[in-house]
C-alpha cells in the first residue's frame, strides 16, 4: 500500500479509533472504581452534543488558534503514517501544542492562563526525551524516517529499552493523564476548573476533543513503533500500555508541577540518556558515513508501513467483536 | 574598482564624516545615503555581477601593514590611557602584552613576510557580508529616529553624543567588512581589535557608572581574546611561515595548525560571549538599543562564530573540536535555562544569543559538512530575527517606558503593529517551520552522526527555549485589562527597519533552498568535497507546506467575531463587572492579575551562570593543554 | 435520537444551602447511582455545561454569582433547581436574608422537591431536564434557519410582557458596560410598558420569527421630531441586520417627519458605531448617573 493510502486511512480511522480508545478509557476506568461507566460511544454523543452548543468566548480570536491546533494535529499524524522524517514529526507535533497554548493564552482568563503555563512546563518535561527516542531509534536504524524505522528487522525495543521506559513515562505526560494531568484533566477530574480548556465551549471544545484523540492514536502508533519487526507483538503492546496508562491514571494522585518536570527531567537523563550514550560506546556508528545513506525521500516515493495499516484496522475490528 | 575594499572603506568615510556632523537633518541625509550604497554593494557583490578586482590596492601592501600597525599603536595607547583611569591593571596588562607581541611580529619576524593575497571572497563571505550590509545598514536606519526620542524624550539626562555614536556604528560596519573579508591575519587581527574598541565605547555611551563597570568588563574579556589571537598569528608564522588564513586552512598538516586554530577559537568564543565569557554580553545590554541589536546580536557576536566556522575545517575529529563543540553545548543548554528566569526583555534576548551563537560554536567544534550547513544557515536566521526581536523590544521601552514582559500584556491591542512583528521574530527563533527550526534540526543531525553524547544538551536547550518564548508570546496575546491603543507606534526609519527585517525572515525561510544551493552548499563541498545532499527534497515540501499552513493563520480573522458570542473570563463566577474585577472575601473588589511563572525556585540565573562557568573554563583550558600537547 | 440526552454536561452551585442536597447530588456519581452511565459529567465550568444544577436559597452573595453563571453557560441551558429551599425559599423563605428560591432571579426549568432531596429524584430531574434541553435546541435551530423569515410588525399591547422580558434580557450587557443596573430599561415595570402603548403617537415595533418577538423598537411624533428609544435585539440574534432593519421600518412609520433623535450612554460603542453607519450625529450630551452620561444623536431627512 502506497503511503498516499495510509495517509487517507489515517485521516478518516483516527479519529474514530481515538474515539472508541477515549471511550474505553471511561469504561475501564469506571469498572476499576466498581462502576459501570458510560457506553463505549460516549465520547461521540459528546463530539455531537458540543458541536450544536453555542460558541461562547471571551476573545473573539481566541478559537481560531485551536482550530490551527486541530488541523496541525492531523498534519503531524498524517506526516508520520506516512513515513515522513521522525524528526519532522515531532516538531509538527510541537508546532500544534504551541497553537493550542497561544489559545489559550490568548483567552486572557486566570484558569485558562495557569492551565497554559501548565501546559508549557508539560512540554519543557517531555520534549527532551522524544527528542531523544528519535535519536535512539536514528542510532539503531540509521534513518529519521518512519517508514525505514517501522520496515527495520530489528526489534528496536531490544536495543532500546531504557529509552522505551523512559518514553513510557512521558506518555503519561503526553496522554494528560494522572499523575501528569496538570493543564487539563479529562472528564471526571476537575484541575483548576478545566485548566487550559477553560474558555472554550461548542464546536471549539469538539475540535479540541477531536485533535486528542487524533494525537492519541498518533501516540499508540509511535509505541508500535519500537516492536516494528513483529506487528502482531507491536499491536497488542500498544493496546497494553494504553491500558496500563489508564491503570496508573485510576492509581496515582496529581504529582506538583515541580514534582512531574524533575522527575521527567531525571528519567530522561537516567534512562533515555543511559540508553544513548550506551549505544554509542557499545555500538559505534559504522564506517560508512551517513551521509551516503541519506537518500532523498519524498512521501511518496517512501515504502508504506503497511503493518501500520493493518494495526488501525485490528483495533476497530476489535470493539465490534467484544460487543 | 575593487568592491571588496570599497564596502570596507565606504563606511569608515562616512563614519568620519559622521564624527564632525552635528545637525540631525545632514546626519540623516549621509547615513542613509551611507546604508544604500553599502546595500547595493554587498548586493552586487552577491550577485557576483561585476569583477571584484580583489588585488587592487591603492597603494602598496608593504604602506597598509604600516598604516594599520601605526592605528593599532593609537588604539593600545588610548587602551591603556583607559585602563590606568580606570584603575584596571588587567586592561593595561592585556593591551601592552598584545600589542607589544604584534609590533614585536611585524618588525621582527613578520617583516618580510608579505601575504599573497590580502583579501579573499567565498560564499560565506558574502554570506556574512549580506547580512552585515542589509542588516546592519537597517539597525542604522531605525537608530536615526530611535536616538532622536531617545534623547529628546526618553533619557533626557544621557549626554547627547550622538555624532559619536553614528559615527562609531558605520566605523563599525566598516571594521565588519574588513573581518569578513580579511585573509591576512594581521589585517583580521586589526578589524577585531577596532570592533573590540568600538564595542566598548559604544557600551559606555550613556556614561552611567554601571555603564563604564560593564564597558571595561567587555574589554578586557574581548582583550583576552584578542591576546589569544595574537600568539595564534606568532605560533603560526613560527610554525609554517606565513599569516594567511586561507594558507592555513589548506595546510597539509593539521597537527601543525592545531594550536593556532584553537587560540582562533578561543578568541571566536570570547568575542561571542559563550561561557565563561558570557556576562559580559549580559551586562552590554545597558547600551541603547541600536547597539544591542547591531553589536551584540547580529554582527558583531557573528564575527565570533563566523571565525569559529572557519576553523572548523582543521579541528574536526580532534579532542580541540570535541572540547570546543561541548563549551558551545554547554552555553546553549545554560543560556536556555537562564533565560527562562529574566523578565527583564532583553536580559532573555541576550541570554538567547548566547544560546544560540552556542549552537553555532557546537557546530564549528564538530566541523562535518552536515555540521558546518547547519552553522551558516543558524547565522543567517539568528541575525535576521533577533535584530527584528531587539528593534521591537526597543520601540516598546521607549512608548511603554519599561522592558519588563509583564508590562507587555495585552500589546495585541495597544501596539498591535509592533506585537504581529515581535510575533514574526518570535517564530522566526524557534517555531517550526521557521528558519531557526530548520537549522537546529540539521544541527541535530550532524550532532548524532558525529558524537551523539553532545545531543542531550540540544534536547533540554531545545526544550528550555520553547518555554521562554512562547509564554512571552502569550504575554503579548492575553488582553487582560484592555489599554487604549498607542497612536504612533513606528516612525519612518523604524518602521522601515522592522518591516523589512520581518519580510526578510520570511523570505529567508521559503527561499532557503535557494541560499542553500548557491551559497552554502557551494562552500561546503568547497571545504569538504561533494557530499550528499544534507536535506531531502520530500522534507523541503514538507517544510514548505508547513509555512503555507502557518501563513493562512491571518486568513481566519476575515471572520473576526462571527458566530461567538462575546462572555467574561470565568472568575468562579465572581465577576464584578466584566472580566478584569472579582469579588473577593471581606466582599472586597480585587484586580485579577495574571504573571508568568519564571521558575525562579528551581533554576537560579546566578547559579547556572556560575557552574557554567566553571565547567566551560575547565573545558577551554583543557581544549589549550590539548592543543599544545 | 438528539445527542443532548445522551450527553448531559453540569454544572453544580451551591446558592447557600446546608450541603444537604450537594452531598446527594455527589452521591448520584457514586458507584450506587453511577450517573456517568447516562454520559452525565460534572465539569466545574460553566462554558462547559448544559445544565446548571442550583441548590439552596438565593442570598445576597449567591445572587450575583448565580446570574454570573448563568450568562456563561452556553446556549441551549437549562436550570434545574434541587430541594426546596432551591424551589422556594425552603423552611428560609421568610428569612430577612434570603430573596426566595431560584427563579428569582434566573429562569428555573425543572423543580426537584425534597429535603435533602434524594438521588434518584435528582436524577428524574436531570432525565426531564433533558426532555427541555431538547426542546430549547429544536426551538433554536428552527429560529435559526428561518431567521430570513423575519417579520417586521406594530406590536400591540399583549406582546408587552414578552418585549419586557427581551428589553430585561437586552439590556443586560448595558448595564454591564456601566456597571449600573439601574438604567430605567432594566427598571421600567410592566404597567409602565403597558400605558406607554396606550399613548397614541407612539409606534411599536417588533421583529417577529416562528411567532417569537426577537427585536423591537418605539418612537413617538413630537413637534415635527420623532423620539426613538428602546431599540432592543435578543442577544443571540445581534449582528444579523436585524436592528437595522426595525430603525429603517420605524423610519418609514413616520414618513412626514424630517428629523429623528435617539440617545445612548457615552461608553455604548457598539449602538454608536451602528448609529452611526445609519446616518446618526451627535449633537449633544447629558449627564445621567454617576457613571452614564447620556449622548444625543440626530438624524436630518431630505
Amino acid at each position: 500500500m502506497s503511503s498516499w493510502l495510509s495517509l487517507i486511512i489515517y485521516l478518516v480511522a483516527a479519529p474514530i479509533v481515538g474515539g472508541l480508545l477515549a471511550g474505553w478509557d471511561r469504561r475501564i476506568s469506571a469498572r476499576m472504581q466498581s462502576r459501570q461507566g458510560p457506553p463505549i460511544f460516549q465520547p461521540f454523543y459528546d463530539v455531537l452534543k458540543l458541536v450544536k452548543k453555542e460558541n461562547v468566548v471571551v476573545r473573539r480570536s481566541q478559537n481560531y488558534y485551536i482550530f490551527f491546533f486541530l488541523l496541525l494535529v492531523i498534519f503531524t499524524g498524517g506526516l508520520f503514517f506516512a513515513g515522513a522524517d521522525l524528526l519532522l514529526v515531532i516538531f509538527a507535533l510541537t508546532l500544534a501544542a504551541i497553537f493550542f497554548v497561544l489559545g489559550a493564552y490568548k483567552a486572557s482568563s486566570p484558569y485558562s492562563f495557569i492551565g497554559a503555563e501548565r501546559e508549557l512546563i508539560q512540554m519543557m518535561a517531555y520534549e527532551p526525551m522524544v527528542l531523544l527516542t528519535a535519536i535512539g531509534m536514528y542510532m539503531v536504524t540509521r534513518s529519521f524516517a518512519v517508514g525505514d524505522i517501522a520496515n527495520h528487522p530489528t526489534l528496536l525495543v531490544a536495543a532500546l529499552p531504557g529509552v522505551f521506559l523512559g518514553f513510557l513515562y512521558t506518555l503519561e505526560i503526553k496522554f494528560r493523564k494522572s499523575p501528569f494531568d496538570l493543564s487539563c484533566s479529562h472528564h471526571a477530574h476537575q484541575e483548576l476548573v478545566r485548566g487550559i480548556t477553560t474558555e472554550f465551549s461548542g464546536r471549539t471544545l469538539a475540535m479540541i476533543e477531536i485533535a486528542h484523540w487524533y494525537e492519541n492514536v498518533f501516540l499508540l502508533g509511535w509505541v508500535y513503533l519500537f516492536f516494528g519487526s513483529m506487528p502482531g507483538l507491536g499491536v497488542a503492546v500498544a493496546l497494553l500500555v494504553f491500558v496500563f496508562v489508564i491503570l496508573v491514571d485510576n492509581v496515582f494522585a496529581r504529582l506538583k508541577w515541580q514534582a512531574a518536570l524533575k522527575s521527567a527531567w531525571l528519567v530522561t537523563v537516567v534512562l533515555g540518556f543511559g540508553n544513548i550514550l550506551a549505544l554509542a560506546i557499545f555500538f559505534p556508528k559504522p564506517a560508512t558515513p551517513a551521509a551516503a545513506k541519506v537518500q532523498p525521500v519524498t512521501p511518496t516515493q517512501l515504502a508504506m508501513p503497511a503493518v501500520a495499516a493493518n494495526a488501525l484496522n485490528t483495533v476497530d475490528a476489535e470493539p465490534a467483536r467484544r460487543n | 574598482m575593487n568592491l571588496v575594499l570599497a564596502l570596507i572603506l565606504v563606511p569608515f568615510v562616512i563614519g568620519s564624516a559622521l564624527l564632525c556632523l552635528r545637525v540631525d537633518s545632514l546626519r540623516i541625509i549621509l547615513a542613509v545615503g551611507a546604508v544604500l550604497a553599502v546595500c547595493c554593494l554587498s548586493v552586487i557583490l552577491a550577485m557576483g555581477l561585476v569583477s571584484i578586482g580583489l588585488n587592487d590596492l591603492p597603494v602598496s601592501a608593504h604602506s597598509i601593514n604600516l598604516g594599520m600597525l601605526a592605528i593599532e599603536i593609537a588604539m593600545s595607547l588610548y587602551l591603556i590611557y583607559v585602563g590606568v583611569r580606570a584603575k584596571h591593571p588587567l586592561i593595561a596588562v592585556l593591551v601592552l602584552a598584545q600589542a607589544g607581541l604584534m609590533v614585536w611580529f611585524e618588525l621582527g619576524p613578520g617583516a618580510h613576510t608579505a601575504a599573497a593575497q590580502n583579501l579573499f571572497v567565498d560564499q560565506f563571505s558574502v554570506i556574512m557580508a549580506l547580512i552585515n550590509g542589509l542588516v546592519g545598514g537597517g539597525i542604522c536606519l531605525y537608530a536615526l529616529g530611535y536616538m532622536r526620542e531617545y534623547h529628546e524624550k526618553a533619557h533626557r539626562e544621557v549626554p547627547d553624543r550622538r555624532p559619536l555614536f553614528f559615527a562609531l556604528l558605520f566605523v563599525f560596519m566598516g571594521a565588519m567588512f574588513g573581518l569578513i573579508f580579511a585573509n591576512n591575519l594581521t589585517w583580521l587581527f586589526l578589524f577585531w581589535e577596532i570592533t573590540t574598541l568600538c564595542s566598548f565605547l559604544l557600551i559606555g555611551y550613556t556614561q552611567t557608572a554601571e555603564a563604564k563597570r560593564n564597558a571595561l568588563r567587555a574589554l578586557v574579556m574581548n582583550l583576552s581574546g584578542g591576546l589569544a589571537f595574537a600568539l595564534a598569528i606568532v605560533w603560526l608564522h613560527r610554525k609554517t611561515g606565513n599569516i594567511e588564513l586561507q594558507a592555513m586552512l589548506h595546510s597539509p598538516d593539521k597537527a601543525l595548525v592545531l594550536l593556532p586554530a584553537a587560540l582562533l577559537c578561543f578568541a571566536g568564543i570570547t568575542k561571542s560571549a559563550q561561557l565563561p565569557f558570557s556576562s559580559w554580553l549580559l551586562g552590554a545590554m545597558v547600551a541603547p538599543t541600536p547597539v544591542s541589536a547591531l553589536l551584540h546580536s547580529s554582527t558583531m557576536v557573528k564575527a565570533g562564530v563566523f571565525l569559529v566556522l572557519r576553523m572548523a575545517p582543521i579541528v574536526t575529529g580532534t579532542k580541540v573540536g570535541l572540547l570546543v563543540a561541548l563549551v558551545g553545548a554547554v552555553t546553549f543548554a545554560v543560556g536556555s535555562f537562564a533565560a527562562i528566569t529574566a523578565n527583564d526583555a532583553k536580559r532573555v534576548l541576550a541570554w538567547s544569543t548566547v544560546a544560540n551563537l552556542g549552537l553555532i560554536v557546537l557546530c564549528g567544534g564538530i566541523g562535518t559538512a552536515e555540521a558546518i550547513w547547519a552553522g551558516v544557515l543558524l547565522i543567517i536566521f539568528h541575525a535576521v530575527a533577533k535584530c527584528l526581536l531587539f528593534l521591537c523590544v526597543g520601540v516598546i521601552e521607549h512608548k511603554l517606558h519599561s522592558r519588563d514582559i509583564e508590562s507587555m500584556s495585552g500589546l495585541i491591542v495597544t501596539m498591535p503593529r509592533v506585537c504581529v512583528l515581535m510575533q514574526i521574530g518570535m517564530a522566526g527563533m524557534f517555531l517550526a517551520p521557521f528558519g531557526m527550526l530548520i537549522s537546529k534540526w540539521a544541527v541535530l543531525k550532524a550532532v548524532v552522526d558525529a558524537s551523539p553524547v553532545l545531543s542531550i544538551f540540544i534536547v533540554f536547550g531545545s526544550a528550555a527555549t520553547l518555554f521562554f518564548w512562547v509564554k512571552w508570546m502569550g504575554k503579548l496575546l492575553e488582553v487582560v485589562t484592555p489599554h487604549p491603543r498607542i497612536e504612533k507606534e513606528l516612525d519612518l526609519g523604524e518602521s522601515i527597519a522592522l518591516h523589512s527585517l520581518a519580510v526578510a525572515t520570511f523570505l529567508a525561510c521559503l527561499l532557503f533552498p535557494l541560499i542553500s544551493t548557491h551559497f552554502i552548499l557551494p562552500y561546503v563541498v568547497g571545504v569538504y568535497g561533494p557530499t550528499a545532499a544534507v536535506m531531502s527534497q520530500g522534507n523541503i515540501t514538507i517544510m514548505i507546506i508547513m509555512m503555507a499552513l502557518v501563513m493562512l493563520f491571518p486568513v481566519t480573522f476575515l471572520n473576526y467575531g462571527r458566530g461567538v458570542r462575546v462572555t467574561d473570563a470565568y472568575l468562579g463566577g465572581a465577576n464584578v463587572r466584566g472580566s478584569t474585577h472579582f469579588r473577593s472575601s471581606a466582599d472586597s473588589v480585587q484586580d485579577v492579575a495574571i504573571g508568568n511563572y519564571y521558575l525562579r525556585d528551581i533554576l537560579s540565573e546566578p547559579w547556572l551562570a556560575r557552574w557554567g562557568a566553571i565547567g566551560s573554563a575547565a573545558l577551554l583550558t583543557a581544549m589549550l593543554v590539548v592543543a599544545i600537547l | 435520537m438528539s445527542s443532548f440526552s445522551k450527553s448531559p454536561w453540569i454544572i453544580h452551585y451551591d446558592a447557600s444551602s446546608c450541603n444537604g442536597c450537594d452531598i446527594e447530588v455527589l452521591a448520584c456519581l457514586t458507584p450506587v447511582f453511577d450517573v456517568e452511565r447516562l454520559g452525565v459529567v460534572n465539569t466545574g465550568n460553566p462554558k462547559h455545561a448544559d445544565i446548571f444544577l442550583v441548590t439552596g436559597a438565593v442570598n445576597e452573595q449567591s445572587k450575583d454569582v448565580i446570574c454570573n453563571i448563568y450568562h456563561q453557560l452556553p446556549e441551549p441551558k437549562v436550570v434545574v433547581a434541587v430541594g426546596i429551599c432551591a424551589a422556594s425559599g425552603g423552611i428560609f423563605r421568610e428569612c430577612y436574608n434570603i430573596s426566595g428560591g431560584v427563579d428569582s432571579i434566573i429562569p428555573v426549568d425543572v423543580y426537584v422537591p425534597g429535603c435533602a432531596a434524594r438521588p434518584e429524584a435528582i436524577i428524574d430531574g436531570v432525565v426531564q431536564a433533558l426532555g427541555v434541553l431538547e426542546k430549547k435546541q429544536a426551538e433554536m435551530t428552527t429560529l435559526a434557519n428561518s431567521l430570513d423569515k423575519t417579520q417586521y410588525l406594530r406590536a400591540e399591547k399583549k406582546d408587552a410582557p414578552e418585549i419586557l422580558g427581551l428589553q430585561k434580557t437586552a439590556y443586560q450587557s448595558e448595564a454591564e458596560i456601566y456597571g449600573d443596573e439601574s438604567l430605567p430599561a432594566l427598571k421600567q415595570t410592566l404597567v409602565e410598558l403597558e400605558t406607554e402603548f396606550a399613548r397614541p403617537e407612539q409606534v411599536f415595533l417588533k421583529a417577529v420569527v416562528n411567532g417569537k418577538i426577537i427585536g423591537s423598537v418605539r418612537g413617538y411624533s413630537l413637534d415635527g421630531t420623532t423620539h426613538l428609544s428602546r431599540l432592543i435585539v435578543h442577544p443571540y440574534f445581534q449582528g444579523r441586520g436585524i436592528g437595522r432593519r426595525l430603525l429603517e421600518e420605524i423610519e418609514k412609520s413616520f414618513s412626514n417627519v424630517k428629523r429623528f433623535e435617539v440617545f445612548t450612554g457615552q461608553k455604548s460603542e457598539r449602538n454608536l458605531k451602528q448609529l452611526h453607519q445609519l446616518g446618526f450625529r451627535e449633537f449633544k450630551t447629558e449627564p445621567g448617573t454617576a457613571s452614564i452620561t447620556w449622548v444625543y444623536l440626530q438624524k436630518e431627512r431630505k
